[in-house]
């Protein structure tokens, strides 16, 4: 709901040319004089679009941002933020490279994901694919370029939680009666996959190789493709441990991965992406590794 | 109640009639018992972390010396002996110390000064993968190398210990790996190392000859390779746990006493179940050489260290590493390196899961010895609890106590193959 509000304010942003009319916007984002949190620039007057913002002033005093949290607060998981960027003297910043970091101050880490920061016209940014990927202390670092004058300011949430719900769907548990067959389809009927470890048995932590035979639809084989492969753990969110590389045998549709490897017991999904003839397709097999 | 009955009739003989019947008469001591029977897939889980199921100690190809048992009687000699250091007083003993299952009981190191991190426990050592606690070597001679030219541990460089070699061991050394070249003062300095943290060692090093540098680290990766001759032969020995495996495999858990008492196999239940340890904690030595980031907290928060993230490139471009010239393998072999994961992102802040065999027995823990005792280490397991990649779900106090009690019988005295020759 607040989604489509903010989609909504950022249209009447855009119509309207800007930000000094939003005492308009009557009961939702009335008008607050506020001061910042910024360092020690705290006569700079912050005129905040939504109640429920958090404000900072960059570094360098050359911008003051908004920060909204559509949830209320970050959670462990994936989240998405807005951010209207405004200039320190007044007037929203469009069209600025904005660039958001989340990072573990105690752990000196951040995560992989990037987060997707797509521009809504008016100074307003949307934050996609922001990524907590633990409980702790967490910070926003936040990055505004334009016209060669980037500054920074770093929005700090020292107990970031986990929510039941983010926590199931990070770290599914494997679905009752999952499939654990060695050769299937790929999703769109294009190939028929399947696979062998070289060494028999699927043993934890050891570095082993598995023979895959790709055909096609027909039970032709496919001996030109490009094949590479992807492992995950659903329940916890991570891959392998390795990174294998897959050989064309050349004949018979045979493929060699070398350096598969699987650090933890439990529900394993490993991918196979097929690219033959400009299509591709993927087969994601379910293994039990004890 | 009626199908338990005759569960236990039948499986009683007639002195066991009797002490079923007090089962029926005492709820306690039933549901003890049921402590010890075990689905045949916790009995394939049980069975996996067995010693029975640790595999011959694993080949090192790159070093053709380390099944030789003269390499190895050498290898020992050295581990203990104190002139390998700047003040004569630092051996790998002094932190892997024999009466404390080779490693200390401080929370970093003192070395010839405090080191940043503790120091590994090195039993079973060799059937790791990676070594150190952020894997920054491929091999066990590569790691024995580390320390000695590491300021805050033996401090001296690989010139010093060809001296040393060639002063004091020069005959075991040359029965070995061959002759052995004088290292003369006039020609040779003593403290050459190409060390980026010391510049009149490296400005020493620099001004030796190509041949001569080749020399000398001939020399020491032999050491090195003597040394991980040795430090392969530290083993366990089967512990209560052990047995106990042995005990519900076979079938007969009745014959004689549990090797675990009722609460140690709640514990069991508890590792392998519930509490999830068996994710990283897993095999007959209770690892699975992985690196994860637990959120132990940092020993300097301005300061943390980066663990795996920053040890990738370093074992990438080790001149001892798996693909170097001084290794003994083919490139191919090199399994570990080929498929290394390098992503720095991934391993920030990671360490290597320690063995859980004999872990009561050498406190304190995590790679900074953050934790004095093992029940610190549960508890912070525990508060994590909602941490998907740690993920131990909701422990109560007894069952904190349960996995202690359990953990303790994970102890068992070392076997090290050339203790006798010492």
């Amino acid at each position: 709901m607040k989604r489509l509000l903010l989609v909504f304010v950022a249209l009447f942003f855009l119509l309207s040319g800007c930000a000094a009319r939003e005492d308009q916007m009557a009961g939702h984002s009335a008008e607050m004089e506020g001061m910042t949190e910024g360092h020690g620039h705290g006569d700079v007057k912050v005129t905040k679009h939504f109640d429920e913002s958090l404000t900072k002033l960059t570094d360098n005093n050359l911008y003051s941002l908004e920060l909204v949290i559509p949830d209320e607060h970050l959670k462990m998981g994936v989240n998405t933020v807005e951010i209207i960027v405004h200039h320190s003297t007044g007037g929203d910043v469009a069209q600025a490279d904005v660039t958001v970091t989340p990072w573990m101050p105690s752990m000196g880490h951040g995560v992989m994901e990037k987060p997707v920061v797509m521009e809504r016209g008016g100074g307003l940014y949307s934050v996609e694919n922001v990524v907590l990927s633990m409980t702790g202390h967490w910070q926003l670092q936040v990055k505004v370029a334009k016209d060669d004058k980037t500054d920074e300011a770093v929005f700090d949430f020292p107990e970031i939680k986990a929510m039941g719900h983010e926590h199931a769907m990070m770290h599914a548990p494997p679905p009752k009666d999952l499939d654990y067959a060695t050769e299937k389809m790929t999703v769109n009927d294009i190939f028929k996959v399947s696979y062998k470890s070289t060494g028999g048995l699927i043993r934890i932590n050891r570095i082993h190789s598995w023979e895959l035979t790709i055909r096609d639809a027909d039970g032709q084989p496919v001996n030109n493709a490009k094949v590479t492969v992807v492992g995950d753990m659903p329940e916890h969110g991570h891959g392998l441990p390795t990174q294998p590389e897959v050989f064309n045998m050349g004949v018979g549709g045979f493929y060699r991965i070398d350096g598969m490897k699987f650090q933890m017991p439990g529900w394993w999904v490993v991918t196979i992406n097929v690219m033959a003839d400009g299509v591709h397709d993927a087969v994601s097999f379910n293994l039990d590794v004890l | 109640m009626k199908k338990r009955i005759w569960r236990f009739i039948g499986a009683a003989t007639a002195a066991g009639l009797l002490l079923s019947f007090m089962n029926m008469m005492n709820p306690d001591s039933a549901r003890s018992m049921d402590q010890h029977t075990w689905t045949d897939r916790e009995k394939l889980v049980l069975r996996s972390l067995w010693l029975g199921s640790l595999d011959p100690l694993p080949v090192d190809p790159s070093n053709k010396y380390s099944d030789n048992p003269r390499a190895a009687a050498l290898g020992k000699k050295l581990f203990f002996e104190d002139k390998f250091s700047g003040n004569q007083k630092v051996s790998c003993a002094t932190c892997h110390r024999e009466d404390y299952f080779f490693t200390d009981n401080l929370p970093q190191s003192h070395g010839m000064d405090i080191t940043p991190r503790r120091s590994m426990p090195l039993i079973g050592v060799a059937y790791n993968s990676w070594f150190f606690w952020d894997g920054r070597t491929d091999s066990l001679w590569s790691q024995a190398l580390g320390p000695i030219e590491n300021k805050l541990e033996h401090g001296i460089s690989r010139t010093m210990s060809a001296y040393i070699i060639g002063k004091y061991y020069r005959r075991e050394y040359e029965e070995v790996f061959g002759a052995l070249p004088d290292f003369m003062e006039d020609t040779f300095p003593q403290h050459a190392r190409p060390a980026l943290d010391d510049p009149e060692a490296l400005k020493a090093w620099i001004l030796m000859t190509p041949e001569q540098r080749a020399e000398v680290n001939r020399v020491y990766v032999n050491m090195g390779k003597a040394i991980g001759a040795f430090v392969r032969t530290i083993l366990p020995e089967p512990s209560p746990f052990d047995i106990y495996v042995e005990q519900i495999v076979s079938g007969k858990p009745l014959k004689s006493r549990m090797a675990l008492t009722d609460n140690e196999a709640r514990g069991l239940r508890l590792f392998i179940g519930k509490a999830k340890c068996t994710n990283c904690h897993n095999g007959p030595l209770f690892t699975n050489g992985d690196f994860h980031n637990l959120g132990v907290p940092p020993k300097d928060e301005k300061k943390p260290d980066k663990g795996r993230a920053a040890a990738i490139t370093q074992v990438l471009s080790s001149e001892f590493n798996c693909f170097g010239k001084y290794s003994d393998a083919r490139s191919e072999q090199c399994l570990q390196l080929r498929f290394i994961e390098t992503s720095e992102e991934k391993y920030t802040g990671a360490f290597k899961t320690p063995t859980l065999r004999n872990v009561t027995e050498r406190p304190p823990y995590m790679h900074a010895g953050q934790f004095a005792t093992v029940r610190e280490v549960l508890e912070f397991y525990r508060s994590k609890a909602q941490n998907p990649e740690l993920g131990h779900d909701k422990l109560t106090d007894e069952e904190l106590d349960q996995l202690e009690a359990f953990l303790h019988a994970l102890s068992s005295p070392l076997k090290s193959l050339q203790t006798d020759e010492k």
